[in-house]
């Protein structure tokens, strides 16, 4: 799992560049399954990433998972297979 | 220097003063080329409607340019307005709108810049200029409080836009924040239709060809020096501190925070992995490129850096720069914008930074817009490569990434030599001419409006705005903050009815923000709080839907604008290039076309005109309180 940009703040980055954790998950485990278990370890990154009743991902970190915006190829209940890579990306305005 | 024309000083003769309305100067500064006629008009009884900036600008274009009035006749005006915010401490307040007929879609153009335009011309007691006429020959408009006078530019002649300043800096021996100075660089003067509008070196009004517009009335450069007249906020307090919760918001919200602090550096490296930055004309969305290096603090550490903020800004973003390495080492440029990075740079396969940000910043000083400078010079190097533009044709070689070449096209275009000439009428048009497979590879809306500088293939949302607008660019813009009015928080960017809803949901709010006088980045804030603001300085009670409100006004004027010039439905696609269907990439295979119609049928109902005539319906614009507009458009 890659964290990038300001959303490296929430694991203990400096808010620029990017993150990688791998994750261990058992068999029919699922996008939020995973989204779950790594912000339980950071409570920054858990009040960012969810919404406010924690039911469903807020609206500034983009979810990508192998280069495809969550809602593509997989939505939050998709199951994950080995090799999987899921992007937190930083909502950013301008250009 | 002897003025042409000047303008009347106060005297017994001079227009009564209006009701003073806080935030306000009160009045707009009229200046007819042709006669060297400059005349101020009182202005309060519609300012609670229609705002300022291009609220304002959209109304005196509908009013006052009629149908037969072309982008290059001299009926057509070309307003300079700014909004009821300029010149007071909100983050941001310089800002410059421009509103006329502009050159690429011959229609209803509204584009935004910054610096300090906007507070010098309320400190000098103007909300607006309104510019009408062609001048006999190239002319400057110079503007130190009551002392308005049309001045001869001949010595100004071909400067670019920076040497203009320089000059004019020079010339009245004011510099720095003493005096803002917009002005047109060769392109404008010659007529290119993506002339841009370039001030205090570096900020652009770029969109339409409305640099085009002022060069066809010979006016090189509007130099206004910092006024002394006062300007008071209705609640002086109150306006602090809706600053004070909208500069916390920018630094601290998720979403700004990265605005606040690097402007629009890390759309490259985000963009990328969305599939959405522009490579090679749209032929690919892979790179070997180490994108690391694209993050905002690399970019920003390779070069000697420092602020170059606009009126009372605290952001960081916004920087003057140089270059410390390679063939143009020592140059002062501006650092680009995301926009910078991708049209002079990415789109046309350049990677190297350094000759980016020159390239960035000759454009701005040739005042040729970025976004269609990448389009037009990416299809001559894609044509090059595949064959369907010869050497013959263009003159010389041009091959992806070479910075020479690119900038050999720039003053080609600039001065409308050789291919240039015709390279100068834009992408569109350029390519029709050619036709063959050479007019398949061209991105270009059919309205004749750029696209921003993304792969909208992989962003849906701004290709509808960019096709359906009103004015030359993208109208609704970008989603902020849109569950304040009920939109969702995120929606599945390759759903066409999610997209169309989020689109047309939004539409209101960035003619809102252009209508304070302000900036797009200090107000990528919750509407609630511009709101906030613009109550405290004038004393009116706004509310959330107010604003929003006020912003479908401009919008359905536009559209009505648009609709009497005979811009319709039928021009609201892509070209083939710009609507296909990504070969690589996060967005491969995602095929637009597939579901545009759906989108256009959404956003229509959604909006609230009718899709057979692109109307606003009588009933739309009987809640925007747009009557009048209604006899217009729908008698029989």
């Amino acid at each position: 799992m890659e964290v990038t940009t300001w959303v490296t703040k929430h694991v203990g980055g400096d808010g620029s560049g990017s993150k990688v954790f791998t994750e261990a998950f058992a068999p029919g485990e699922t996008v939020r399954d995973v989204l779950r278990r790594c912000s339980a370890r950071f409570p920054e990154l858990d009040a960012a990433l969810w919404s406010p009743d924690r039911a469903e991902l807020g609206e500034h970190i983009e979810v990508v998972v192998n280069d495809a915006v969550l809602g593509v190829t997989h939505g939050l209940d998709s199951p994950l297979k080995n090799g999987d890579r899921i992007t937190l990306l930083g909502q950013f305005m301008g250009g | 220097m002897s003025p042409t024309a000047t303008a009347t000083r106060p005297t017994k003769k001079a227009a009564p003063a209006p009701a003073s309305v806080p935030g306000y100067a009160g009045k707009l500064l009229r200046v007819n080329l042709s006669t060297g006629k400059i005349w101020t008009q009182p202005w309060a009884g519609d300012m609670r409607e229609y705002l300022g900036g291009v609220g304002l600008g959209a109304k005196i274009l509908y009013e006052e340019v009629g149908p037969k009035v072309h982008w290059d006749h001299t009926d057509n005006r070309l307003i300079l307005a700014t909004g009821p915010l300029a010149g007071l401490p909100v983050w941001g307040t310089g800002g410059l709108t421009v509103v006329t007929r502009g050159a690429q879609t011959d229609g209803a153009t509204s584009t935004q810049a910054n610096g300090f335009f906007g507070a010098a011309l309320k400190y000098s007691g103007y909300d607006a200029i309104v510019v009408q006429g062609q001048a006999k020959k190239l002319s400057y408009l110079y503007i130190n409080d009551d002392v308005v006078e049309i001045r001869d530019a001949a010595h100004l002649k071909g400067k670019d836009t920076w040497e203009t300043q320089e000059a004019l800096e020079a010339e009245h021996a004011l510099s720095g924040h003493r005096m803002s100075v917009y002005s047109i660089g060769p392109a404008g003067e010659n007529l290119v239709r993506f002339a841009a509008i370039q001030g205090d070196y570096g900020h652009v009004a770029s969109k339409n060809g409305c640099g085009a517009v002022m060069g066809k009335k010979k006016l090189k450069a509007v130099c206004i020096v910092r006024g002394t007249k006062a300007l008071r906020p209705h609640d002086p307090r109150g306006l602090v501190q809706a600053a004070d919760d909208i500069a916390h918001d920018l630094k601290t919200d998720p979403a700004t925070s990265t605005l606040y602090r690097w402007g629009t550096l890390p759309g490259v490296s985000n963009l990328y992995k969305l599939g959405v930055l522009p490579i090679k004309n749209y032929t690919t969305n892979l790179t070997t490129v180490d994108m690391t290096t694209w993050e905002p603090a690399k970019l920003r550490a390779g070069f000697d850096h420092r602020g170059h903020q606009c009126n009372a800004c605290g952001m960081h973003h916004c920087h003057i720069q140089v270059i410390g390495k390679g063939p143009k080492a020592g140059e002062l440029v501006d650092e680009p914008e995301y926009e910078g990075w991708s049209g002079a740079g990415w789109q046309i396969g350049l990677t190297d930074k350094e000759s980016i940000t020159w390239l960035n910043t000759r454009l701005d000083r040739a005042c040729l817009d970025v976004n269609e400078f990448g389009w037009v010079c990416g299809w001559v190097m894609e044509c090059m490569e595949k064959g369907y533009l010869t050497e013959k044709q263009v003159g010389f070689k041009l091959a992806w990434g070479d910075v020479d070449g690119a900038y050999r096209l720039v003053q080609m275009i600039s001065h409308r030599e050789g291919f240039g000439d015709l390279l100068a009428e834009g992408v569109k048009r350029a390519s029709e001419k050619i036709g063959g497979e050479a007019a398949k590879c061209a991105v270009y809306t059919k309205k004749g409006a750029s696209p921003r500088g993304h792969d909208h293939r992989g962003r849906w949302e701004e290709m509808l705005d960019t096709c359906t607008s009103s004015n030359g660019t993208m109208e609704s813009a970008n989603a902020t903050h849109q569950t304040e009015i009920g939109l969702p928080g995120r929606i599945n960017p390759f759903n066409g009815e999610e997209v169309a809803r989020m689109v047309g949901g939004i539409l209101g709010r960035k003619h809102f923000e252009d209508s304070l006088g302000g900036c797009i980045f200090t107000f990528r804030t919750r509407v609630e709080m511009l709101a906030r603001a613009l109550s405290a300085a004038t004393g009116w009670t706004y509310t959330l839907a107010d604003a929003m409100r006020l912003g479908r006004r401009t919008a359905a004027i536009f559209r009505a604008f648009n609709l009497r010039c005979g811009i319709g439905t039928d021009v609201e696609y892509p070209s083939p290039r710009y609507g296909s269907k990504p070969v690589d990439g996060p967005a491969k295979d995602h095929n637009v076309m597939d579901q545009w119609e759906r989108m256009r049928e959404v956003w229509y109902e959604t909006v609230g005109y009718d899709i057979k005539t692109g109307k606003p319906t009588r009933e739309t614009l009987k809640t925007l309180g747009l009557d009048r507009l209604a006899k217009d458009l729908w008698r029989k």
